[in-house]
């Protein structure tokens, strides 16, 4: 008996270190369950169509025959793979070798010995609870249409609409939407039940013994019953004594009481659930972005730089944790979410990933303390991220530089600067305000040399941007980390480099898709 | 004695940072505080803070300031106050150059209609910035340079000498960049209309003397173009308009 405990253990450990076996686990894992793994949506939808294949083809067959390949592509190919799914799922529900390893090493703690039936058991207990859960019933129920002979089993295809609810995340929202009323919905049904069964009752009472009255037995009476409180009244069975018509009037008050207490929880559980299943949407959408900015905090600039920014290629996302602010964000038609960008839970529950998503995160708060607060928040979790800062006081500068910020905007201290200017050179300083804003349909732009030019372009006298009326300002060159002005024309032009460039918006584009273009003579 | 004055409306930190910015430009630094005792007490700059009130009828600033080159910012912080400001100024001063700052479009737009010469709407300006800083970083250092700080890189206001060998060419011709090493980005015009260089405008266009261009270049190229080709002038940009 040792050596089988022995050799399942060592089994367990081998399993548990197994990088492959694991690697391979995880992926089943991530592609059934974990709706952040980019590659589940497919799956979803590959599952998605099989069921609806499974009902179309149920459809079609119940008035005329249909070709037996098809009959057997949905008795058997449809039925295996959602055998295959059941299985994977009933493998990854719960980490078997984890559970031996950890009783025997708790065993090993105490210095007891270890009884593998221990583990079994809580294995089993666990398995069973996978097994018994109302989605593995569902899952197992679609199963079942592979006993095909078996007429009724056909109808199991139907449970397969029921697995629609694995694979759509908005069904599950409005069934946890739903569940939020649960006890509401139980007083509904007692209260239905209650009037079902005594006006069923009451019904056969009166009726049954009237030669002339539709109702003869209690199943009579009892679909009477919820025919009538349902308010859909067919009208197929109807009573005809004086109780009976008392009955029915009773029923049919208390049928739309039901009605209007199921409607009203219904809506007062979507109204009250309507937000956050908004916010759901939004986190899921985020969660798809490949870069964005990052505005913590909604208020006077971040405004105004949003609506700059909406011109860029990048999307904007902003936190706030003040539901105003966050209102008004939104109706200037920006993502926006409310929470609180000092707090690093904000982070985990929005999905946004500082690493790889978010081009630069903007502290623009009109608060140093706050600006300061997100900024330590942000470099808690992330080193490397390019964190823009307001400072409204010159005084807290060396706190927000510890803090971790990489750029600092004093706009007091713009306004010296711009007076200065403005007393000095006031046109000069206008005619760059007005290249910088594009006004008049000029601008300045930075062009990237790739390699792609650069292949075909090796010099700056071959940049011909007179020819389209463009002037260049200078080159930013990527290995000095330098920029030259006026380059003289036998400067060489390297992969990574930028040019800088004034002109008409439009030739500038023009002169862009030249440079992509042109040929090496 | 009348003396070229900055007058500052308005005690904060606004207006100490222009103080500092424009102190070399002015004989007198003016600040005017409309609760100057308590500002009095807490003001730890070199600067002087006098009172005024806003019913003031600006007598005393008449005997004591040159009006025609002095330059008064209002830089109060209620909206309201600084529009009641610069129109009473603009009322008593037809001459007084005035920039006012804004917080936003809509203040902008009636510190313009009150009188101001030139509104700095700060929080579109430092947006501005910040969105430059993300898209277009290289030209925001550029620029940022080339204005604020003292970098080599200079942006200049040059008019054309009476005898400049210039006159009378086309303006697309110019090739100041290989021969000066500036580069000219806009032309004042006669009638201070300003213009981009490449403009289709100015395609045929020629040059004339009263021609006020705007070039950017290192300050020592500059200079030698400058000896050669014109001076560096100032622009009364109360007349002036992109």
């Amino acid at each position: 008996m040792d050596f089988i405990n022995r050799f399942i253990v060592d089994f367990a450990y081998f399993i548990n270190t197994s990088d492959a076996y694991q690697r391979k686990k995880r992926f089943f894992y991530d592609i059934l369950e974990n709706d952040k793994y980019i590659y589940k949506k497919y799956f979803d939808i590959f599952m998605i169509i099989l069921i609806f294949l499974s009902v179309a083809i149920l459809i079609a067959e119940v008035k005329s025959n249909i070709n037996t390949k098809i009959e057997f592509f949905n008795t058997y190919i449809i039925s295996i793979i959602f055998f295959i799914e059941y299985m994977l799922r009933f493998w990854t529900s719960s980490n078997m070798s984890e559970v031996i390893i950890r009783a025997n090493e708790h065993a090993t703690m105490i210095g007891q010995k270890f009884y593998l039936y221990k583990a079994l058991y809580k294995i089993i207990k666990e398995k069973l609870s996978f097994i018994f859960s109302v989605r593995a019933i569902i899952d197992l129920l679609a199963i079942l249409p592979f006993f095909h002979e078996l007429r009724l089993l056909r109808l199991f295809v139907l449970f397969r609409v029921f697995k629609l609810f694995r694979y759509t995340t908005s069904f599950q929202a409005f069934i946890s939407v739903l569940s939020t009323k649960k006890f509401e919905f139980l007083i509904l049904l007692m209260f239905a039940s209650i009037v079902i069964s005594v006006s069923s009752v009451l019904i056969y009472v009166m009726e049954a013994n009237n030669p002339s009255s539709p109702i003869n037995t209690l199943f009579e009476a009892f679909y009477w019953s919820i025919v009538t409180i349902s308010t859909v009244g067919y009208g197929d069975i109807t009573p005809v004594t004086s109780a009976g018509r008392v009955v029915a009037m009773f029923v049919i008050t208390a049928g739309i009481a039901v009605l209007a207490f199921t409607t009203s929880i219904v809506v007062s559980a979507l109204t009250e659930k309507l937000d956050e299943i908004k916010e759901i949407k939004t986190i899921e959408n985020i969660r798809k972005l490949k870069r964005f900015y990052l505005i913590c905090g909604y208020e006077n600039v971040a405004q105004e730089v949003a609506s700059q920014l909406q011109n860029s290629r990048l999307d904007i996302i902003v936190l706030d944790e003040d539901p105003k602010r966050i209102e008004n964000a939104k109706r200037d038609g920006l993502v926006a979410l409310n929470y609180d960008p000092g707090d690093a839970n904000s982070y985990k529950k929005t999905g946004i990933d500082l690493n790889t998503q978010v081009k630069a995160v903007l502290c623009l708060r009109e608060s140093d303390v706050e600006n300061v607060y997100s900024t330590l928040t942000v470099r808690s979790i992330n080193k490397e991220v390019n964190i823009i800062s307001l400072l409204m006081d010159d005084a807290n500068r060396k706190k927000l530089n510890f803090a971790g910020v990489n750029e600092i905007l004093y706009p007091k201290g713009l306004v010296g600067m711009i007076s200065r200017e403005l007393i000095g050179k006031p046109v000069a300083f206008e005619v760059i305000h007005a290249l910088r804003n594009e006004y008049y349909g000029v601008n300045v732009e930075e062009i990237l040399i790739d390699n792609r030019i650069n292949e075909n372009i090796v010099y700056v006298n071959e940049l011909d941007n007179a020819q389209f009326r463009v002037i260049l300002l200078g080159i930013f060159k990527k290995s000095t980390n330098r920029f030259f002005f006026n380059p003289m024309d036998e400067t060489l032009l390297e992969s990574g480099d930028y040019l800088l460039v004034i002109g008409n918006s439009a030739f500038i584009k023009e002169f862009e898709k030249y440079l992509h273009k042109k040929i090496r003579r | 004695m009348k003396t070229k004055t900055a007058l500052i409306f308005g005690y904060n930190d606004y207006a100490l940072e222009i103080a500092k910015n424009i102190v070399n430009e002015y004989e007198n630094i003016n600040i005017f505080s409309l609760h100057s005792e308590n500002d009095s007490l807490k003001n730890k700059s070199n600067f002087e803070i006098k009172s005024f009130d806003l019913s003031d009828r600006w007598d005393e600033l008449n005997n004591d300031v040159d009006i025609e080159n002095s330059i008064a910012f209002c830089v109060l912080e209620d909206s309201a106050e600084n529009i009641f400001l610069t129109i009473s100024l603009r009322s008593s001063f037809d001459d007084l150059d005035i920039i006012a700052l804004s917080n936003n479009k809509e203040t902008a737009n009636k510190l313009k209609m009150a009188g101001a010469n030139k509104v700095i709407p700060l929080v579109q300006t430092t947006a501005e910035m910040i969105s430059e800083m993300l898209e277009k970083p290289i030209v925001k250092n550029v620029f940022h340079n080339i204005l604020f700080e003292s970098g080599e890189l200079k942006i200049a206001q040059i008019k054309m000498n009476d005898h400049s060998s210039y006159i009378g060419k086309m303006i697309s011709d110019i090739d100041w960049d290989k021969k000066y090493g500036v580069i000219p980005l806009a032309i004042v015009r006669e009638d201070m209309s300003s213009e981009f260089i490449y403009s289709s405008k100015l395609k045929h266009d020629t040059i004339t003397q009263d021609d006020i261009f705007i070039i950017v270049g290192y300050e020592r190229d500059i200079s030698e173009f400058e000896k050669l080709i014109g001076s560096r002038c100032d622009v009364n940009w109360r007349n002036w308009s992109w």
